[in-house]
């Protein structure tokens, strides 16, 4: 009989203890599982939402990041100018803002606005209809929140108020017609975001002729790739920052650092339950059975076989935890994401725990180890046994 | 043949209040099919002296040679390989693993010494036969009497054809009648080749035995031979 099939009967023969041990460990395993997929949660889903908008580079005005720099004048000109590069195949203008849609129940919802140029690389996903045109139409997009919420759909006519200054200055409505339902990257769940053309939000704002924009998006030729596209704007618009969808994301990591940190103590203090879970159970079981170890011994069992019955058994318990780990902590996981992303202004697309088939690799390593290190008490126990006086004991007991 | 010999050995037992000597300079040799018993009193050294003589524990003093090797020279998968293949060992306890059915309890020694299976049933049924347990081959321990474990241990204990089978007190829990049958059996195991060394209390039993040895404060204080 293998020292596996031997562990197995051995943990049959309690089946409580065993099933305790079992889920003891897949608790602690799904814990574990989750902190994993929590510590590289975050930035994994901004990477992934960065690479879906379909453009790799952000260009802004100013010291720091895109879009958190001073306003771009002439937004549609040096759009142009960028698109004109070579080594860039679009760049997009893009300005953030508020405003109001009158609802069909009366009174205004407040919405989320992004306005942008008619391109061949829409700032938004399209679900249903097109995106605006480039005929000078008053046109918007809508997300589909808006577009069940009122039952818009294309076609369909939009009393839209910009808020162009702050506070809520009064400016006229203007009616823009709905061309299309589409997703709007980084918007918060379950809030309300409009897409329309510079153009109009400027008509909107009370048609001053301001073209400015928050920021580029760029796509760069495939032919140069990211780093020549990027020298490429660099060189054309000095006094501008450029950002890949990388440094991004490695700004976020550096931002997070903390979250990693905790996830690493969680991870540490969850790692220690396993052991401690394990070693108990495995030690009390080869102390409940040292009267049949020493027989065994006696019988001509080899110290390693007996060792390794009792690794075995450690591998068969942490084992089968950690697979039921899995699921358990999957399932955790998409509770745990939903509670912290009911936290105001966490866009919609972002997630805290992502699945990662690295978290998946560590998970089992991690384990591995654990059932190891777990078991080294008891195996030394094992080991170290005297034949002779155990059996003396067993019989004076 | 000379299958176990003990020249001079003591053991010594180091204890808080001082080192206790529980085999003192004994020499004893088993040869090829004889029948031993180690009586005295409790705590006069009997088991000791067989732990001794089935490699389970070393003497602290004094040399003990299993079938002319001398056993304080070879490492514990030596030792181990001689106490599966060419020694059995009966326990007072039966020590039979309640997870695995008497055939499978058998089978044990068989699977650790790398017998094939096809063998290894053969040979498992033919000692469950030999102890009159056929039927109750797939029973567990907790399915059986006192007298079928023992006869079940007996049956593990024979499983690899040892030279030398010890047991320690194996009437030791048994009601008497039981007890005379394991006694019964353990004596038909020595007619058929087997040397045996038993440690008991009971004078009836040690009487089958063909050299009797009585043991006080360590060592052999008389010897009886009955055949």
């Amino acid at each position: 009989m293998s020292a596996f099939a031997f562990a197995w009967r051995s943990l049959r023969r309690q089946p409580a203890r065993a099933l305790l041990g079992v889920l003891g460990v897949a608790s602690v395993g799904a814990l574990l599982f989750d902190m994993l997929l929590l510590s590289n949660g975050l930035v994994l889903s901004m990477e992934q939402v960065l690479a879906g908008t379909g453009f790799d580079l952000r260009v802004g005005r100013g010291p720091g990041m895109p879009g958190s720099g001073w306003i771009i004048p002439d937004a549609t000109n040096r759009a142009g100018a960028l698109t004109a590069l070579p080594e860039v195949e679009e760049a997009v203008p893009i300005r953030f803002g508020d405003g109001a849609v009158a609802s069909g129940a009366g009174g205004d919802l407040a919405v989320r606005v992004v306005a942008t140029t008619p391109s061949r690389h829409p700032a938004w996903m399209l679900h249903a209809g097109r995106s605006i045109a480039s005929n000078g139409a008053a046109e918007i997009v809508i997300n589909p929140n808006l577009a069940r919420g009122e039952g818009w759909e294309p076609g369909d006519e939009v009393s839209f108020r910009a808020y162009c200054t702050s506070g809520n200055s009064v400016t006229p409505p203007v009616s823009l017609r709905v061309v299309g339902i589409a997703e709007f990257p980084f918007e918060d769940e379950g809030g309300l975001t409009v897409g329309t053309s510079l153009r109009d939000l400027d008509v909107a704002c009370g048609g001053n002729g301001e073209d400015i924009a928050d920021q580029f998006l760029v796509v760069s030729a495939a032919a140069a790739g990211t780093a020549a596209a990027r020298s490429a704007i660099e060189e054309a618009q000095p006094g501008f920052t450029v950002a890949a969808n990388e440094e991004i994301v490695g700004q976020l990591q550096g931002g997070l650092s903390y979250f990693r940190q905790i996830s690493l103590v969680l991870i540490t203090v969850t790692i220690g339950f396993a052991f401690l879970l394990v070693t108990v159970l495995l030690t009390v079981s080869v102390n409940q059975r040292t009267g049949e170890i020493a027989a065994l011994r006696a019988l001509g069992f080899s110290r390693r076989r007996v060792v390794a019955d009792v690794l075995s058994e450690s591998v068969l318990l942490v084992g089968t935890g950690c697979l039921l780990a899995l699921p358990l902590g999957l399932g955790l996981a998409r509770v745990l994401d939903r509670i912290l992303k009911s936290i105001p202004g966490i866009p919609e697309p972002i997630h805290f725990f992502v699945y990662q088939p690295r978290a998946v690799a560590i998970h089992f390593a991690l384990f591995a180890l654990t059932a190891v290190v777990a078991a080294a008490w008891p195996m030394l126990m094992v080991a170290r046994l005297p034949i002779a006086a155990t059996l003396r004991r067993e019989v004076v007991s | 043949m000379t299958v176990v010999e003990a020249r001079g050995v003591s053991r010594v037992f180091p204890m808080p209040a001082g080192p206790v000597v529980a085999v003192r300079d004994v020499s004893l040799r088993v040869d090829a099919g004889d029948y031993v018993a180690l009586c005295g009193p409790s705590g006069c050294g009997k088991s000791t002296l067989l732990h001794l003589l089935g490699c389970v524990d070393g003497p602290t003093s004094g040399t003990l040679f299993f079938e002319e090797h001398d056993v304080a020279t070879l490492g514990d998968r030596e030792r181990s390989g001689i106490r599966l293949r060419r020694i059995g060992f009966v326990f007072q306890r039966f020590f039979l693993l309640p997870m695995l059915s008497a055939a499978e309890n058998v089978a044990l020694p068989l699977a650790e010494a790398g017998v094939p299976k096809p063998e290894r049933d053969a040979r498992t049924s033919e000692l469950l036969r030999y102890v009159g347990l056929s039927a109750r081959a797939d029973h567990r321990p907790s399915q059986l009497s006192g007298g079928e474990m023992q006869r079940v241990a007996i049956a593990r204990a024979l499983a690899n054809r040892p030279r030398l089978l010890l047991a320690d007190e194996p009437t030791g829990e048994l009601d008497q009648a039981t007890g005379e049958q394991i006694a019964e059996l353990l004596g038909r195991v020595n007619a058929d080749g087997t040397a045996l060394v038993i440690v008991t209390h009971d004078p009836a039993f040690a009487r089958r035995a063909g050299r009797v040895l009585t043991m006080r404060d360590g060592t052999i204080a008389a010897e009886e031979r009955h055949r």
